[in-house]
């Protein structure tokens, strides 16, 4: 099949015709803008900061709905009237505690670094997910990337097949305000791969196929052939024709995995289990989503059916990527809409809370074995040195070594840096 | 002339003409005696045509007394009028864009007229939104008639595909969305309100002023998703506002001035100001002395809520000690309440956080020309009469930009959602534009009779050019279409009619009337009774996405069932689901998520490639129980039958060497060759262009 004849010869051809084809996307008058960016780029923060810049790929894992921070990374030990039924365990780090509900992370506290002051503004689900998937609140007049995006626009793409980021337990993703050929992949459903990935014919008739096709689209792509976009989709096609053909869709399939069951058999252990499949194929940024974490009523039932998976999935990526050699060079980050009220309500359960809350880092440069930041004895505010969501932003964008200054201007020319401004937590660097 | 003879010869027509001046288009009508008569399409009623003669006055007369074809030209003008002004506006954009073109150093004319074939593809993808099927195709491309390109037209712009693929357009241009936008509710009558406006070919003006002046609740009046599609972010709603009205984007002086305009802050928040007495919802509202007002239900006695509440109560609705049916009543009050009413104990101040001008309550004015008359008027109906009227020529530029975005692929001044107030000088056409403002405000801005004109333009009906051959800093001089990527409806639509045919046209979908019912209310009139019956249902169907039937007397609505085949559901994309579902191939394919102005994508997909390779669609296509291979294994020979999967995938003859090609195909894999050879046009790029 050559479809690089049709879509130009050379690499350098390719390449500037890719990114014709993510300019045209936006209309010609962006074109300048993007232009502008594509420019000669500062990259500062890897230099001024040895700590950071260590993470090469990054693993997202974001508890939708809110997840409690006193059941998990902040318990208060002896104030039974905030803990309910939860109990505080010990960690393999002297003086750290977690929620009862945490044994095997326990085990990894010493890889693991908390935030127990984060804070937010945001007390509606969709608006402090949006703000901690991107940095940035929501508006009506604009949408922001998630970090994917931002790191392929700041960095360029890595691979060459697989995409260089993917979002796991999601059907849809977007590129926000930046071209949509950065969208990262999304995969609904971790067990299930790529959709339509199955061809329906065999081999040979499938090929034979697209060989006709090429065949009899070859007129059109000719007529229109200064034109990137028809070019474009013969691009495409002969990606999708390699990935269909190639080992790369492997990484998908989960099925010949010996470690399945460690990770757990649900979407967030597979999810996982994926994310670190797809960081050995270097992956960039893998989000993987993981619902269920707005306990309103009855929260010790919905701990003990959300906390041990939880606990199962983060633990085995840990010690997995430990094992592989490389924690180092892969930062996990677990997020969350917003902490839970200490007051447990009159239906058992707990409600928002947005003033105070935790997160949780490991890998990628990051120092374990510590807490960063105080709740009050209530866990109802911070306590001592708040972390924004801003700075959460910047502490995983420093991390990844992005100059925090560097801007990226949306089509209509408003300039936006990662992290909105945030201050990195650069103590959380070994 | 006090009575002249119904038709006269020819010669006399002529004469006429010399003396009157009449549109130079007027068509000349055949009596079936071989008379003569020019006249303008009136009215058919029954079997009786009203006409227009020259002279102003106006004839009726049987029309059994015309030809065959002036028969079905009053036929077809009876569902789209008259076309005499059509043809003449469509020659004078022609004439104002060669014009330029000629004074271009390379360009110099029109593109050649595009043959038949991607003719009826073009002008099937862009009025209805899908390709032709096979008999359709084939229909045109049988007719000897001159002047099938117009007759064909105005048979799409009848049929009820038109309204299905503009909805597309303004869904993606207003947003809209049936959940998640404000306080969840389900803003399903709001888009039913888009398709019905569009299909009755409601004035864009009168859509317009329904929207800024609507009050009531989605159960009143579904305009008023409009106002509520950003409630609780005013200032917001104001600026998405500007952009899809007036072509401004002001955004960026919400909180500072412009940096590349001449917007001030104080310029947008006093033209914002305009919204200020706009009450959305109950709760707390900031008052004129920048007190905090308290505003309840509107339109609702003291103390109805808690009456009703009491009422529920009784009737073992609402059971007050279980928190979740607490939450289920609070949902139904909030959706009851997020009722738009003008309330002068209102005013939006300007944020605190915002510098010296923080705190401010600010007047309102116009961001340009004279401001609107607000003497004894809402400041939303002063707004309303500002905006539509024909002196705000900006008003009527925007949607004429819009629109020929639409038919050329490109606008004449861009960005569309904030083009230059100078825009005479960002454009190479000016004279068109501003021409098609003027007829914009001719045909009241008639969007069905606007886009005609367009379509019988040379212009349009040429090949299509690539835009980015348009060197950077110069214009486009629209010398024809630009090849454009289908949308991603349009992309659905088509495949569905590959997988099912033109009745998918007829398919109804969900349509809002389940929750319209819910929520009208008249809250001085109905008993308790009533009201207790429509949260009853309210209550059983919430977070449903399928909305049942429910038993009461009071209660009858119900949202049509989509049918399921395949485990598609086969309706097109307007009738989905606002937008459709993130897992959807409409997503894939680019459809707006809505949550900005014009955010379809036009961009090349993996995942897009895959599902056209692999796909539930194809899979129907070309599988055992395709009628397409059904249908085309019964040709006669294989030549028609690779004519016949042309026609089916791509609506154009093969060529020499792709006939050949296709019949060796044939010879050698039979039926399954059929099969092949549409798997293998569905999946060459032209297949997802628009020629």
């Amino acid at each position: 099949m050559d479809f690089k004849a049709l879509a130009g010869n050379t690499d350098t051809s390719r390449r500037q015709f890719m990114e014709g084809t993510a300019k045209t996307a936006l209309g010609v008058s962006m074109a300048t803008t993007y232009g502008a960016v594509l420019g000669s780029k500062n990259v500062q923060a890897q230099e001024a900061g040895a700590a950071g810049g260590k993470a090469k790929s990054l693993i997202y894992i974001y508890n939708s709905g809110g997840m409690t921070h006193l059941d998990t990374f902040d318990p208060k030990k002896n104030n039974k009237k905030v803990m309910g039924d939860t109990e505080t365990i010990s960690t393999n780090v002297p003086g750290i505690h977690y929620g009862s509900h945490l044994k095997k992370l326990a085990e990894h506290a010493d890889k693991i670094a908390v935030i127990n002051s984060m804070s937010s503004t945001n007390g509606a689900h969709a608006q402090a997910r949006y703000q901690m998937m991107t940095g940035y609140n929501q508006r009506a007049t604009i949408v922001h990337p998630h970090i994917g995006p931002w790191c392929e626009k700041y960095f360029g793409k890595r691979g060459d097949l697989l995409p260089d980021s993917v979002i796991v337990n999601r059907g849809t993703s977007n590129s926000g305000y930046l071209e949509p050929a950065l969208s990262p992949l999304p995969v609904a459903n971790p067990t299930a791969g790529i959709a339509n990935s199955q061809i329906m014919t065999s081999e040979d008739r499938f090929k034979q196929r697209m060989e006709m096709s090429l065949d009899m689209g070859k007129s059109f792509v000719e007529k229109y052939q200064h034109y990137s976009s028809p070019r474009g989709y013969i691009e495409f096609y002969d990606q999708a024709s390699r990935l269909l053909s190639s080992d790369e869709l492997e990484v998908f399939d989960l099925s010949g995995e010996k470690d399945r069951q460690k990770y757990g058999m649900n979407n967030l252990g597979q999810g996982c289990l994926l994310a670190r499949r797809l960081v050995e194929k270097g992956v960039r940024v893998i989000e993987v989503h993981n619902g269920g974490w707005d306990m309103h009523n009855g929260i010790q039932d919905s701990l003990s059916s959300r906390l041990p998976p939880f606990d199962q999935a983060v633990a085995a990526l840990i010690s997995d990527l430990d094992q592989r050699g490389l924690l180092e060079s892969t930062m996990i980050v677990v997020g969350t809409d917003f902490g839970r009220t200490s007051r447990i309500n009159d239906r058992a359960g707990r409600d928002h809370q947005p003033a105070v809350f935790s997160t949780m880092f490991a890998g990628g440069g990051i120092a374990g074995g510590q807490k960063y930041g105080k709740s009050d004895a209530d866990g109802r505010r911070v306590g001592d040195k708040k972390v924004s969501v801003e700075d959460f932003h910047a502490t995983i964008g420093y991390g990844l070594g992005i100059d925090l200054g560097y801007e990226i201007y949306s089509p209509s020319g408003r300039p936006f840096v990662f992290g909105n401004h945030g201050k990195p937590v650069t103590g959380l660097f070994g | 002339m006090k009575n002249p003879p119904l038709f006269l010869p020819v010669a006399a027509v002529l004469a006429i003409g010399l003396i009157i001046p009449m549109v130079s288009e007027a068509r000349v009508w055949t009596s079936t005696d071989g008379k003569k008569l020019e006249a303008i399409f009136e009215s058919l009623e029954g079997d009786m045509i009203q006409m227009k003669l020259r002279n102003g006055q106006s004839v009726k007369f049987p029309v059994s007394r015309l030809i065959a074809d002036d028969l079905e030209a009053a036929k077809r003008f009876a569902l789209v009028g008259d076309d005499a002004m059509t043809m003449a506006s469509a020659k004078k954009i022609d004439l104002l864009l060669a014009r330029n073109l000629a004074k271009s150093t390379d360009i110099r004319s029109f593109n050649e007229r595009l043959p038949d074939d991607l003719f009826v593809r073009r002008i099937y993808l862009d009025i209805l939104g899908r390709i032709p099927t096979r008999e359709e195709f084939q229909e045109f491309a049988d007719s000897a008639r001159e002047d099938k390109r117009a007759i064909l037209i105005d048979e799409l712009l009848a049929s009820p595909g038109r309204a299905s693929h503009l909805f597309n357009y303004f869904a993606d241009m207003y947003r809209i969305k049936d959940t998640g936008v404000a306080r969840e509710l389900d803003y399903s009558p709001y888009s039913q309100w888009w398709r019905d406006s569009l299909a009755a070919n409601v004035g864009y003006d009168e859509m317009v002023h329904q929207m800024i002046t609507a009050k009531g609740n989605l159960g009143h009046n579904p305009a008023i998703g409009f106002l509520q599609r950003d409630e609780g972010m005013e200032f917001d709603a104001f600026s998405n506002f500007g952009q899809v009205m007036m072509g401004i984007d002001i955004s960026c002086a919400q909180c500072h001035d412009h940096p590349f305009t001449d917007w001030t802050m104080e310029d947008f928040y006093q033209m914002a100001a305009f919204f200020g007495q706009t009450q959305r919802s109950m709760g707390s509202y900031k008052g004129a002395e920048g007190k905090n007002v308290r505003v309840g239900l509107p339109g609702a006695p003291e103390g109805w809520l808690n009456k009703f509440q009491n009422y529920a109560v009784k009737q073992g609705g609402i059971n007050l000690e279980d928190r979740n049916e607490r939450r289920q009543f609070g949902w139904y009050k909030t959706a009851l309440g997020l009722n738009v009413v003008d309330n002068k104990r209102i005013d939006i101040a300007i944020p605190g956080q915002i510098d010296e001008l923080g705190g401010q309550v600010v007047s309102p004015l116009t961001l340009y020309g004279e401001n609107a008359k607000t003497g004894g008027k809402s400041r939303r109906e002063a707004l309303s009469e500002w905006m539509t009227d024909p002196a705000n020529e900006r008003f009527a530029v925007n949607i004429a930009n819009r629109m020929w975005e639409r038919a050329f692929g490109r606008a004449l001044v861009e960005p569309v959602i904030d083009f230059p107030m100078d825009w005479r000088k960002h454009t190479g056409q000016p004279e068109v534009l501003e021409f098609l403002g003027q007829e914009m405000v001719r045909t009241r801005f008639d969007l069905r009779e606007f886009m005609r004109i367009l379509y019988n333009t040379q212009a349009y009906q040429g090949i299509s050019t690539y835009d980015r051959d348009v060197d950077e800093g110069q214009f486009y001089l629209f010398q024809g279409p630009v090849l454009r990527r289908m949308r991603a409806e349009q992309a659905w639509d088509s495949l569905l009619t590959l997988a099912y045919g033109s009745k998918i046209d007829e398919v109804k979908g969900g349509d809002g009337s389940f929750m319209r019912e819910v929520l009208r209310v008249d809250f001085k009139k109905d008993s308790m009774e009533e009201v207790f019956a429509k949260y009853e249902a309210y209550k059983k169907t919430r977070n449903k996405a399928q909305k049942v039937l429910v038993e009461t007397a009071s209660l009858k609505a119900k949202d049509p069932e989509i049918p399921v085949v395949d485990g598609i559901k086969m309706v097109r994309s307007s009738n989905m689901v606002q937008p459709a579902s993130a897992a959807s191939m409409l997503s894939t394919f680019g459809q707006s998520d809505r949550m900005v102005t014009d955010n379809s994508n036009f961009d090349g997909t993996v995942p897009q490639v895959l599902a056209l390779m692999n796909g539930t669609v194809t899979t129907r296509l070309t599988g055992s129980s395709s009628q397409v291979v059904e249908d085309l294994s019964k040709f006669d020979g294989p030549d028609d039958m690779v004519r016949g999967v042309f026609f089916t995938m791509l609506s154009r003859y093969p060529t020499e060497n792709e006939l050949k090609k296709g019949v060796d195909i044939m010879e050698t894999y039979g039926e399954d060759g059929i099969r092949d050879l549409a798997w293998a046009l569905l999946n060459t790029p032209e297949f997802l262009f628009i020629q």
